[in-house]
């Protein structure tokens, strides 16, 4: 039996749709991760499994009952919200209990229940204070232990972490996963850092303007992006993108970089004489001795430090701009002239029209073909 | 604006004192003579140096003033009693009907909310006695002339808009979020209506049941044509006092500090809000 | 198994009822005032329809548009508009400049500043009837401080509202020192509202404050001395406390405004359809002016809840 199942949502603002039929089953025990840009629907699909806003369009099913007219409340689901919402006239140990309350414990199960979550996300030592005599972290803690607090079966947690700040972010990164699998329930999170997405999801579901784009898990959606837009959201530094028409010669498909051939995929032949933008992780670019096959000359132009890796800022010999990306420990050119390879039969292929991937073909036949 | 010239300051020194003195003088001089003798109003000149004597307020508060002529009832006291019943009562009424609307029309959006709450609202500013003297004619057929509940009913209609109007915006004002994380805890609307949004509107209600206070005790016009001698408040109450005892000015004046005492010290009291309710839940001071 | 299954399904129609009538429900009461007030409303407008005495009720019957012609064609009529216009244009005309100067002069958030905004809402929260009798008391021919002091400059028998001369001058007075501190804390607050960075980028360049006052503090105020200015139109074209209470209208047909004439032709004259006449052609003018304010009050409204 499903988590959550979702077909075929509509939901209209006035005359704006923000989700045009959004279809999507969670498994029992599974944590999504709804990513996307703002506006892309995600925080009004928690809204509409949460029961708090009604679809115009589809059906919500949890636990394969139809939610319809199902309210809030009857839909055992814990959530927590971007801005934290927690109820400024009651302290912290009763922001947590209402859940508990509601389910009509006795006192003493109650503040069992408060302080099995209060300990687990180290927050027992305020429970008496009021939200805001709460730090930032603190009430995102005390937030996530309300949502937690009556083991609900469904968690929705809307990028509980967008207002807390770097260090906290970090370390709650690490901690989630782990809390998550503590707590088995389904789990939906929303969020706008592809990282989160990657440290959190069994799989991503990526959304754009109120449709899912792709789903799948965060290395699918990592490696093989369905399109050049989602391409660009996920990694840091960003995907470079260079426009190119594949060509083909009796080696295969490949197209020209600087002049210089790089063979691609011999899947995508059919993708020659398109026009095509080729995207290269800066991951899979590195620098190399003038001397070896294939190398690029560039010039550098800047370098920056990013945590564990060091990002370079090239330009090639017609302006083009890359950024390369080696880890932190690894010798490099500080500056003036220096030459990269690409690894360039990793490197994604995409439609310049469309923006969709252009997806090597694994037919052993059509690969012969091509190389005769 | 940091470079003021000491004649800027006399200036407006100035200024401010013959404001305070213009807005401040009359309440202050109908205080003096509510503690003088009709001889030591009637002096001239009039000096301000008198001595007080309570005698305008034991006779009003005993309803006997004693006089040459001889005694006359005063019922001033029922006409005060009139005013805090009234006022009261229309408070709580449109408080008990207005608050679950103005929560109403601030969280749900259904149809004709918007038609209802602006009839009310255009109501507000329509000539009173359009609808009060048809209703004077209704009241007599259905036998609420000159019945407590009649008139509060009628009063309704300053309170009611007000309250509304004024609540509305407190309960916008509430994240929807706040009560969105309530319900998904496990409560039902009415649980959240009452332990998240009436607490956190709070002040704001308290603040509109005041005001609502004020306006329904200073109305004048609905009780003059609905009401008979002894159900009408103050306002009315003061000016058939007037016409009756007509000489009596110490009592007069001491009827009339009694009469705005009350409001007075209301209005200092919800100061913080009173720019709120009189732009009706526009303006924020 | 079959029997959960109903009643569960039995619980959520409840359920769905309750959640879609539930604003219904809640505001029914606010829409039966809405309603009480309609009924009376829609009277109003058939007694105007109508020869309708209360002295004579055998003489009742609906006459149409007559007696709205009969108005128009009496010069009472014209006077009633002409006195209320009157009426309306000073206090509302002189409110708005002594407004907006004590609001200017009490614009500092100072504690004596701050002290005197709050004595000033005093005359504000008087009930208007009583505030006609404290004047009333005060320009007392016998002993009235006022006519004191006017007797001090000179002036003997000055006689106030009892005078057709001087009558309107006294009620606009009165109706000045009750609703001047309304339109003040509008725009007080009005003004402590304004972002700062036009007049401090203004007083870096010397800008002239003249020049200041009319070309940013003004146009920066104007929603507010609208929504000011239009609600005190409503309620001064109106105005019956004050006069009533000051003069019932008097010296003659001096301060005959329109809901003073419309209640004396009601309890005096017993015309029933001629006051309802009157008062539905003030409604009419009311009206109008309220959609302006009501559409300028929205509008602040929005303003205001926004940036909390």
């Amino acid at each position: 039996m499903a988590g959550v199942e979702l077909l075929d949502i509509v939901k209209r603002f006035k005359n704006e749709t923000v989700l045009e039929g959004v279809t999507l089953t969670v498994a029992e025990g599974e944590t999504l991760v709804l990513f996307g840009p703002s506006g892309a629907g995600k925080t009004v699909l928690l809204r509409l499994i949460a029961g708090v806003v009604e679809p115009d369009g589809g059906t919500v099913r949890l636990d394969g009952r139809d939610m319809r007219d199902v309210p809030p409340e009857l839909r055992n689901i814990g959530m927590a919200f971007q801005n934290f919402a927690l109820f400024p006239h009651m302290n912290a140990f009763d922001n947590i209990a209402s859940p508990l309350a509601a389910r009509r414990k006795t006192a003493e199960r109650v503040s069992e229940g408060v302080e099995r979550v209060a300990r687990l996300l180290k927050i027992d030592q305020v429970l008496t204070h009021r939200p805001r005599a709460l730090s930032n972290g603190q009430k995102q803690r005390t937030a996530l232990a309300r949502a937690l607090a009556a083991s609900p079966s469904l968690l929705l947690l809307d990028d509980p972490l967008r207002n807390v700040d770097a260090k906290l972010r970090f370390e709650m990164r690490l901690e989630l996963p782990r809390l998550l699998a503590a707590e088995g329930a389904t789990t939906l999170y929303v969020t706008q850092d592809y990282k989160e997405a990657m440290a959190l999801a069994d799989r991503i579901a990526v959304m754009f303007r109120g449709r899912i784009a792709q789903l799948g898990s965060p290395a699918e959606v990592y490696l093989s992006p369905a399109s050049l837009e989602i391409a660009r959201l996920f990694g840091d530094p960003a995907i470079n993108v260079l426009d190119v028409t594949p060509e083909q010669d009796s080696q295969g498909p490949f197209v020209r970089l600087s002049r210089l051939r790089a063979p691609i995929d011999p899947g995508l032949h059919h993708a020659v004489g398109k026009d095509c933008s080729l995207g290269l992780r800066p991951e899979a670019i590195r620098f190399v001795g003038g001397e070896t096959t294939g190398a690029i000359p560039v010039t550098i132009e800047a370098e920056t430090p990013l945590n564990e890796k060091i990002v370079t800022l090239v330009t090639t010999a017609r302006g083009r701009e890359i950024l390369v990306s080696r880890p932190s420990g690894e010798p490099g050119p500080a500056q003036g002239q220096a030459h990269i390879a690409v690894d360039s039969a990793h490197a994604l292929l995409f439609d310049r029209r469309t923006g969709l991937r252009i997806e090597p073909s694994r037919d052993d036949a059509d690969v012969r073909g091509a190389a005769a | 604006m940091e470079h003021t010239s000491t004649a800027e300051r006399i200036l407006r020194g100035i200024a401010i004192g013959a404001v305070v003195l213009f807005f401040i003088f009359p309440i202050f001089w109908i205080l003096l003579m509510s503690f003088q003798t009709n001889e030591t109003i009637l002096r001239n000149p009039p000096s301000i140096a008198f001595v007080p004597t309570i005698s305008n307020y034991v006779a009003l508060l005993t309803g006997r003033l004693e006089t040459a002529a001889g005694t006359l009832d005063i019922s001033f006291m029922q006409n005060l009693k009139n005013s805090v019943i009234l006022s009261v009562s229309s408070v709580a009424v449109a408080l008990l009907l207005g608050v679950p609307a103005a929560y109403a029309f601030a969280r749900h959006r259904f149809r004709g909310s918007e038609d209802i709450a602006f009839t009310l609202l255009s109501f507000r500013f329509a000539p009173p006695l359009l609808i009060v003297l048809p209703l004077a004619l209704y009241f007599q057929d259905v036998g609420l002339a000159d019945t407590y509940i009649g008139l509060i009913w009628v009063y309704q209609l300053i309170c009611l808009p007000l309250i509304l109007w004024i609540v509305r915006g407190y309960f916008e004002d509430i994240p929807a979020d706040v009560e969105y994380a309530y319900r998904i805890a496990g409560h039902s609307w009415f649980a959240t209506f009452r332990k998240i949004a009436l607490p956190l509107a709070g002040p704001g209600i308290a603040a509109a049941g005041l005001l609502a206070f004020i306006f329904a005790w200073n109305n004048f016009v609905f009780a003059l044509v609905l009401g008979s001698a002894d159900k009408q408040p103050v306002t009315v109450g003061a000016l058939a006092f007037v016409t009756a005892s007509g000489i009596q000015f110490g009592q007069i004046a001491a009827a009339i500090v009694l009469s705005i005492a009350p409001t007075l010290a209301l209005a200092i009291y919800a100061q913080r809000y009173l720019v709120e309710g009189l732009s009706l839940g526009a303006v924020k001071g | 198994m079959a029997a959960t299954a109903e009643m569960d399904s039995l619980a959520r129609r409840r359920s769905r009822i309750g959640t879609r009538a539930l604003p219904y429900l809640l505001s029914l009461p606010a829409l039966l005032v809405c309603i009480g007030v309609l009924i009376p409303f829609f009277t109003a407008v058939y007694y105007s329809l109508q020869r309708y005495r209360l002295s004579q009720p055998w003489a009742r019957e609906m006459n149409w548009g007559e007696t709205y012609w009969q108005l128009l064609t009496d010069p009472s009529f014209w006077n009633t508009l002409q006195v209320s216009l009157s009426y309306t244009v000073l206090t509302v005309g002189l409110q708005l400049v002594l407004g907006l100067g004590i609001a200017l002069l009490l614009q500092k958030r100072t504690r004596l500043n701050n002290f005197v905004s709050i004595l000033l809402l005093l005359p504000l929260m008087t009930a208007p009837a009583l505030a006609a009798l404290m004047w009333k008391l005060m320009t007392d021919p016998n002993f009235g401080i006022l006519s004191y002091f006017v007797s001090l400059i000179g002036i003997e028998d000055f006689r106030w509202a009892s005078s057709p001369d001087t009558a309107l001058l006294t009620v606009v007075l009165v109706d000045t020192w009750v609703y001047t501190p309304f339109i003040m804390i509008l725009l007080l607050a009005g003004l402590r509202s304004l972002p700062r960075q036009p007049f401090e980028a203004a007083a870096l360049d010397g800008v002239p404050r003249s020049f200041v006052f009319l070309r940013i503090t003004l146009p920066m105020l104007t929603p507010y001395i609208l929504t000011a200015a239009l609600f005190r139109l409503l309620e001064s074209i109106q105005q019956f406390d004050i006069i009533y209470a000051m003069t019932q209208g008097g010296p003659g047909d001096t301060l005959m405004v329109f809901q003073v004439e419309a209640y004396l032709n009601f309890f005096q004259s017993t015309n029933v359809g001629r006051s309802a006449a009157l008062l539905l052609i003030l409604w009419a003018i009311t009206f109008a002016i309220s959609n302006l304010f009501i559409k300028n009050w929205l509008r602040l409204r929005e303003r205001t809840h926004e940036e909390v």
